[in-house]
């Protein structure tokens, strides 16, 4: 019988640690090398030092002729870094000794410098769109370079021509104006309210005139999240709905500051779920809400748990000090969340609480997908949708319900729609606007056109043909080794 | 080496993925070619082919009421352990990789003395360390924590300048925290923005290592990092500026 001899291999310490981590560094993040690999360098650096023999690890050992009995050594293969791991095993090593170590006194370095590259869009993307008809201009949404511009309302950029300049333009830190998408002209006033998202939780309106970097002349202080706005200006009343919450608040159309909304429309029942686009008609008394249909549930007495810190800054219960606030993700019923379809909910104008919609247009007929905004024309009974992720228009009767098809659909190579998220009907000059966030433009068409029709004009802010970027409040990033790609999400 | 105006290679959007419109994290995981992205709203955690396009339905969904999940804002993903790392405002939460459905958490760090209070967090499946922001610190936890455990060590102190940590990441070759802090919430400019690198093994009240925020960075409010060590290049994603900027910087690597 053969008899193994052990041999105890006596190997520094800080270079066989600086190979394990390089190696299991080299693929961890070159994504070139194998899961089996980064496993045994990280079985290794969970090992802490004991100063007496410890269990690493139990292998099968190989069977060979004459190794049935007797005395043994540990079976390790040639050639693999499990061979470094015996090694790391017998030195009793400890992974955090490959880290740096404390060092009290070193200062920070500043290591400020240009970056090598910037992946930007220097071009307007358009969110929403209104049209102020005493006026005949065109008001466009810009969400990626934040603030809004003002065109003629029969502007038409030639094919030839890199884009049509505006009349004038509203942005700048003091404009308040950032990841702006809800757009509210009042016709009567030719105030301009302006709903931010996610990053500013203030509803901003200007007057006519407004332009550059100027304040709003009023604010109001809204829920976190807010994104699509409407107004029944025959009682005088702010719709918005909350994102984040999955709520709808009505306030005075005039509330400013820190005024409280005058109505909530919030819970279980209401199957708002991830609301988007708001519309009202003052006629019928109905509230239209478009849902991208993620959901979770929140209760008053659920949390906040501890640390639940508000995104405004504020405590919890601070910040639902006001009337008629909506709960807010702090009070999340864990493990409530749902994906469900896309939807319309139809509501009565006076809606709110926990109040079940009239009607919901939901179903594979809808065609609906990422709906945003919506305009309702009370006088024909119908309700317009920009239906974002399927870069079409859907036109729905007013009094639809269940799953049923569009009565008319504008979509299609010859509309020059791409991801619309805002629409307008301009009833006196009988038009639609829609705004298209996917190609810097804004088209605007025949009210009553349908199908794959191309559009009366186009208001081009970058040349033709110019995809978006189509990044968005970017809150992270991350790097796909194997393709070499950058991933965002937005 | 996508630029200015660049097209992007890859969309993925659309009802059929599950997505959110808001979304504050995504991991690769080059082992399994996989990306994990959250949906806060739908207090899902969605996995994704690797080379995704489209209107492409995640392949994986965490979603239940087992999940735990509450405000699922950022996510990490150790493809050694096949473990899925979620914070969750008072407790880390820890999945099997490839859960699917309404699965509980195989772990869970929460308690009085984890002191948590947190929405981010990275892995490091080298070293086995986790580290995570609360309010003005970094706590790190060993990796296999469980249960009510103090923090490994804290990063504290007016010399770390930290206000507020958004995403982190961990380059584990040599064990640097990577963090973005993007300043207060508001829209006035800030002073302490900038992208922070410490040691996992930093302790205490100890200023990062190293230190991107200056002028000549351009950045207005960094929340978003991630590294690409082939190339030696910081990737930063700005928010205000709505912008990804690509950093050579050599000396972490």
């Amino acid at each position: 019988m053969a008899r193994a001899s052990c041999v105890v291999q006596k190997i520094s310490v800080t270079a066989v640690i600086s190979l394990v981590i390089a190696v299991a560094a080299w693929v961890l993040f070159t994504g070139e090398a194998k899961q089996r690999e980064w496993s045994a360098a990280s079985e290794a650096a969970l090992r802490r030092p004991t100063g007496y023999p410890q269990l690493v690890s139990s292998d099968p050992m190989p069977m060979a002729d004459g190794m049935m009995g007797g005395e043994m050594c540990q079976w390790v293969p040639a050639s693999t870094n499990t061979t470094l791991v015996a090694a790391l095993q017998q030195e009793q090593m400890a992974a955090n000794r490959s880290a740096p170590a404390l060092d009290e006194d070193r200062p920070a370095v500043d290591a400020d410098r240009e970056p090598i590259r910037m992946i930007r869009d220097t071009y307007p993307t358009y969110s929403a769109v209104a049209v102020d008809v005493n006026t005949n201009e065109v008001y466009l949404q810009d969400e990626n370079l934040f603030g809004f511009k003002v065109f003629n309302r029969l502007d038409n950029t030639p094919p030839n021509a890199t884009m049509t300049e505006p009349k004038r333009m509203v942005g700048g830190l003091r404009t308040k104006l950032e990841f702006n998408c809800g757009l509210y002209l009042d016709q009567n006033t030719g105030d301009v309210y302006s709903v931010n998202n996610d990053t500013v939780n203030t509803l901003v309106i200007f007057g006519r005139e407004a332009r550059g970097n100027v304040p709003p002349k009023r604010e109001l202080a809204t829920p976190h999240g807010t994104f699509g706005i409407a107004v029944d200006e025959q009682n005088q009343e702010l719709f918005l709905t909350i994102q984040h919450d999955n709520a709808v608040v009505v306030y005075n159309k005039m509330a400013a500051d820190d005024e409280a909304p005058l109505r909530l429309l919030q819970g279980d029942r209401t199957e708002l779920e991830d609301p988007h686009g708001i519309a009202v008609d003052s006629k019928n008394n109905w509230m239209f809400v478009s849902n991208h249909g993620s959901v979770h549930q929140v209760r008053p007495d659920v949390g906040p748990d501890q640390g639940d810190i508000a995104v405004t800054g504020l405590p919890t219960q601070r910040r639902e000090r006001k009337e008629n606030w909506p709960l807010d993700r702090d009070r999340a019923l864990r493990g409530s969340g749902q994906s469900d379809p896309p939807s319309i909910s139809i509501y009565s104008i006076k809606a709110e609480g926990d109040t079940p919609p009239l009607r919901v247009i939901e179903g594979p007929e809808t065609q609906l997908n990422w709906p945003a905004a919506m305009f309702v024309d009370s006088e024909r009974g119908e309700l317009y949708v920009a239906n974002d992720a399927d870069d079409s228009v859907l036109v729905f009767r007013m009094t639809d319900s269940g799953d049923v098809a569009p009565t008319r659909v504008i979509k299609g190579p010859k509309t020059g729609i791409k991801n619309p998220t805002g629409i307008f009907v301009d009833l006196k000059n009988d038009e639609m606007w829609v705004s298209n966030m996917g190609n810097h433009s804004a088209t605007v068409f025949p009210r009553a056109a349908n199908g794959d029709v191309a559009p009366l004009r186009t208001i081009r802010s970058a040349p033709l043909g110019k995809q978006a970027l189509a990044i968005g409040n970017p809150g992270a990033a991350g790097y796909d080794s194997k393709r070499e790609e950058i991933l965002v999400p937005n | 080496m996508a630029e200015e105006n660049a097209v992007p290679t890859r969309l993925i959007a659309g009802q059929k993925t599950l997505l959110s419109r808001t979304m504050h994290d995504i991991r690769y995981d080059a082992v399994h070619d996989e990306f994990i992205v959250t949906n806060p709203f739908a207090q899902a955690i969605l996995v994704f082919r690797g080379g995704a396009d489209g209107e492409e339905p995640p392949i994986r969904v965490i979603q239940g009421p087992s999940t735990q999940l509450k405000r699922p804002d950022r996510v990490d993903v150790d493809p050694v352990h096949n473990e899925i790392f979620v914070p969750s405002v008072d407790r880390i939460l820890v999945f099997p990789r490839e859960g699917n459905g309404d699965v509980a958490p195989i772990r869970v760090i929460q308690g009085p003395d984890t002191r948590l209070r947190t929405s981010t967090l990275a892995v490091d499946p080298v070293h086995n360390v986790i580290v995570t922001s609360v309010g003005r610190a970094l706590f790190t936890f060993n990796r296999t924590d469980e249960g009510n455990v103090k923090p490994r060590t804290v990063i504290d102190g007016p010399q770390t300048a930290i206000t507020r940590i958004n995403q982190l990441q961990i380059y584990s070759p040599k064990g640097w925290i990577v963090a973005a802090q993007p300043g207060g919430s508001g829209m006035e400019p800030e002073e302490e923005i900038f992208v922070g690198v410490w040691s996992i093994n930093d302790s205490g009240d100890v200023p990062p290592r190293w230190k991107i925020g200056g002028p000549k960075s351009l950045l207005k409010k960094p929340r978003g990092v991630a590294l690409n060590p082939k190339n030696k290049e910081l990737i930063v994603a700005d928010m205000r500026l709505n912008t990804i900027l690509t950093y050579y910087f050599p000396e972490i690597f």
